[in-house]
């Protein structure tokens, strides 16, 4: 079984193959920088985008995906090592404390600038409302969308 | 104890090979209050900085990382110090066998108690280096000048520190016997370059990219994964135990019973999830969970009807029968710590047994001494690498998720990785106790206090049962304990005074919750007064101001910014709308003032935060950025106790399991933001980790008193609880 992680063909062996798509990325692709938090769908940490669309990857089950796309926070980076505007974004504004729930936050993010290239704060809140921060970081990641926003907007 | 030899260590451990190290060594110490717990002189082993050969200043963290970024403040500090930047430092956390105890990491006590001795080991650095570069030009000591990276000579070169350092290894301890050098940090003279500037987080774009920094991220060859049965409450006993078809799970290894102790084994977490559900476990219960048998064990009118409470804080010519003002009682509810990540830990025993810990804790060298005794190891042979917490707020101080690992790894006799639920973490994370609050006061003709009569029952929190061994428990709770104490003390003057209180045992397991009793207490004290200056119909920030009689000017002076700062946005106009204030001191030593515009919109049925001020002093603020992001935190869980959490047990089992129906604010909860942080550069910092909680509570119940008519005596506030009110 196969698919397709940050542009990159995975083999999936047989013993995980009744895993989570979470699990998989995790524990057998050696991608941890998604992260598990409630395991239901509640909460927005372990976003990744398959396809191009933000789901909660603790709810997909590995088998579901075979030879699809999917993007992780670890494929935000470029080759050259630089950021992606929202990565940059979120360090300007110094969002994490914690930091655990911030991958899915900033792929959750990434999902809302695809379709909003300038959200106002209703539209955020919309967004972004299944992503839980415990450590209440919100006003920062408000802030850092809106920045990002508009740096993508001038790389257009 | 015997008195431990740092050089001795340092010189064993390598860490002092090659360079110039200064230490800071005020006590050698380590106090274990309990068996159980160890909590390590803050003062130990506090300062380790080092200049290696190539001129690169080294420190190790004495802090674990949760989200608090201590450990950067402390690191502005070393960089002011020794005249470099704070990015150039290369820093290290430490695994328990690199340096001796440090302390728990809890409190808000990093920049307060850590500040300083890091200072004096880096200033002590930096005039030794000094010398070297006198004695090196033949010059005077005083015509030597401090240069990025090293230092000038009044006329003539620059020396950097690589010049000044070779491999040899050479160490200079601060003792205390002598006068400290000149502490940049604390010079109210300099223009400082490194402290007070809003430095982000060190290691901020391992967060950002997805680096492995969690326990659970951690790669260890062969690893296996398991978890074990969370108990409702520690002391249950098992009833019954039944195993299912658990041994024909896919990629099941192992069954582990020990006692209590009942978990599994098995080749992937998908796996360990599916033996799980085959295991079920009745529980004999010593107490019955339930919401009543909580209400009731915190009734503190039944208590204070019965006469004294068991500890009196406070006893001033106390009146008991008087007309009072006001005679309110303030019940709070129970909260968990919900933290992002489920606690995980990683156990690996070697050939030789020796033990190896990888979690994320707030105490690792509790954790070392815990595994010991767990496994009959010496602890020369248990190794603890503190991770990053994905949240701590006071819940990860025990040994726990680690003897899961530990305990299932020596069974399989294979390394063995441990996340819990979600259910697990609410299940055990030894909550916030509930408490309850009786609050009399009374005032003059001229309407200042005169009586003061403040009754509590909490659930215990530092000495909460399985928290100290058994034997221990009644000694210790001779003595106050300092978490069910904190914010009982208001900083309002009356002439008549009492303040009393009990802590009593309640049927689900209690422990150290941000701010501790901090929130509860000062959410029914700044109710209490808010709802007398309401009564009397003056302004209420005017009334605490006055009641204060000018005992705590620092905390008037947040009172006085935040109305300021409040100003600046106008509440709108018409019903429904109310604005709050309330302010508070935590421990003593940390002060804030808070404000909040409250929407109680009777069309959508709901209580909308609009918009919340914050005016906090932090003393010397060393890094303004950090504190600022902790005032934040602060407010979201002062939305999340007074709006949103509400534990909830039943039947014998705690019902709270998840983020769907235990609720923590989310962004549509989140109101505009105004934060002054009040930066007092000649006083010690005091922490901002868990102090503005204590007072945005009432700062919202006070806000909805103002909108609507209603005085909170219940949290959390829901608007059901309005209407009821007005329907009365």
């Amino acid at each position: 079984m196969k698919l397709k992680v940050n542009g990159v063909e995975r083999e999936v062996e047989a013993d995980w193959r009744d895993e989570s798509l979470l699990t998989v990325l995790r524990e057998h692709l050696d991608l941890p920088g998604t992260r598990f938090s409630c395991g239901i769908g509640q909460c927005g940490t372990c976003v990744v985008h398959i396809n191009g669309a933000p789901i909660s990857s603790c709810l997909v089950p590995i088998k579901d995906v075979a030879g699809k796309d999917i993007l992780t926070i670890e494929g935000l980076v470029a080759q050259d090592g630089s950021l992606h505007p929202l990565q940059q974004a979120w360090i300007d504004e110094s969002v994490p404390q914690c930091g655990y729930c911030q991958s899915g936050q900033i792929m959750q993010a990434l999902a809302l600038l695809k379709e909003n290239t300038n959200p106002n704060d209703a539209d955020i809140d919309n967004a972004m409302k299944g992503n839980l921060c415990r450590c209440g970081t919100y006003d920062r990641i408000r802030k850092s969308i809106k920045r990002a926003a508009i740096v993508m907007g001038q790389g257009r | 104890m015997p008195q431990f030899s740092r050089r001795k260590f340092l010189l064993s451990t390598g860490w002092v090979a090659g360079g110039v190290t200064a230490l800071y060594a005020l006590r050698n110490k380590a106090v274990a209050v309990a068996p159980t717990i160890i909590f390590p002189d803050a003062e130990s082993g506090a300062a380790w900085i080092q200049i290696k050969a190539n001129g690169t200043c080294h420190m190790f963290f004495p802090r674990v990382d949760m989200g608090q970024n201590a450990n950067t403040g402390l690191a502005q500090i070393v960089a002011e110090e020794l005249n470099v930047e704070v990015e150039d430092i290369d820093a290290a956390r430490p695994s328990t066998s690199d340096v001796p105890p440090l302390a728990v990491t809890a409190g808000s006590m990093s920049l307060t108690a850590y500040s300083r001795p890091i200072a004096i080991a880096a200033a002590t650095l930096r005039e030794t280096m000094r010398e070297r570069a006198a004695s090196k030009l033949g010059l005077p000591l005083a015509d030597i000048l401090d240069d990025i990276g090293g230092f000038r000579a009044a006329e003539g070169p620059r020396l950097s520190y690589a010049e000044l350092v070779d491999n040899t290894s050479s160490m200079v301890e601060f003792d205390g016997n002598r006068p400290a050098p000149l502490l940049y940090t604390f010079d109210a003279q300099r223009d400082k370059r490194q402290v007070g500037r809003a430095v982000k987080p060190l290691g901020i774009r391992d967060l950002v990219t997805g680096a492995p920094v969690y326990t659970a991220d951690i790669p260890v060859a062969g690893i296996l994964y398991g978890r074990a049965i969370q108990p409702p409450v520690r002391n249950a006993r098992i009833a019954s135990l039944e195993t299912g078809d658990v041994a024909n799970v896919a990629g099941f290894i192992q069954l582990v019973r020990e006692d209590e102790f009942v978990g599994v084994v098995c080749k992937t977490p998908g796996a360990v999830d599916a033996a799980m559900t085959q295991i079920k476990v009745t529980w004999d219960l010593q107490q019955p969970i339930a919401q009543e048998e909580i209400d009731r064990l915190v009734d503190v009118d039944a208590a204070m009807a019965k006469g004294d409470l068991e500890h009196i804080l406070q006893d001033e010519a106390h009146r008991k029968d008087i007309d009072w003002d006001i005679d309110l009682r303030f019940d709070v509810q129970v909260q968990s710590h919900a933290a992002q990540e489920p606690r995980a830990a990683i156990a690996r025993f070697d050939q030789s047994s020796r033990l190896e810990i990888w979690t994320g804790t707030q105490d690792p060298f509790g954790m070392k001494r815990f595994a010991a005794m767990d496994t009959g190891l010496s602890e020369d042979a248990v190794v603890v690498y503190p991770q990053r917490l994905g949240g701590g707020f006071g819940g990860r101080e025990h040994y726990e998720v680690e003897r899961d690992a530990v305990r299932l790894a020596r069974a399989v006799k294979q390394p063995v990785k441990v996340q819990w639920t979600r259910k697990d973490e609410f299940t055990a994370s030894r909550s916030r106790p509930a408490s309850a609050h009786r609050l009399r006061i009374a005032v003059d003709e001229v309407g200042n206090l005169s009586d003061w009569w403040y009754g509590y029952i909490s659930g215990h929190v530092v000495f909460a049962r399985e928290r100290l061994p058994g034997w221990l428990l009644p000694v210790a709770r001779l003595a106050d304990d300092m978490g069910v104490v904190k914010g009982a003390i208001s900083p309002y003057g009356a002439p008549h005074q009492r303040v009393e209180y009990n802590d009593v045992d309640l049927p689900i397991d209690l422990g150290v919750w941000r701010s501790l009793n901090g929130a509860p207490a000062i959410f029914a004290i700044e109710s209490a007064m808010d709802e007398l200056a309401v009564r009397q119909g003056i302004d209420a920030v005017d009334f605490k101001i006055a009641q204060m009689h000018s005992a705590h000017p620092r905390l008037q002076n947040c009172l006085e910014r935040v109305r300021a700062l409040s100003a600046l946005k106008a509440l709108p106009e018409g019903a429904g709308y109310g604005r709050g204030f309330a302010s508070g001191i935590y421990d003593g030593r940390c002060y804030v003032a808070i404000s909040a515009d409250v929407y109680v919109d009777a069309q959508a049925k709901q209580i909308k935060i609009l918009h919340m001020c914050c005016a906090q002093d932090v003393g010397m603020a060393v890094n303004p950025g950090q504190l600022r992001a902790q005032v934040e935190s602060n407010l979201v869980w002062s939305i999340g106790m007074a709006l949103l959490e509400r534990f909830e047990v039943a039947d014998n089992a705690i019902r709270s399991s998840n983020f769907d129906n235990y609720k923590i604010p989310r962004m549509d909860d989140m109101p505009s933001l105004d934060i002054e942080i009040i930066d007092q550069p000649t006083m010690p910092p005091t922490g901002a980790g868990e102090v503005a909680l204590v007072a945005g509570p009432a700062a919202i119940a006070n806000a909805i008193r103002r909108a609507s008519g209603f005085r909170a005596l219940r949290l959390p506030i829901s608007f059901a609880d309005i209407t009821a009110n007005s329907a009365e």
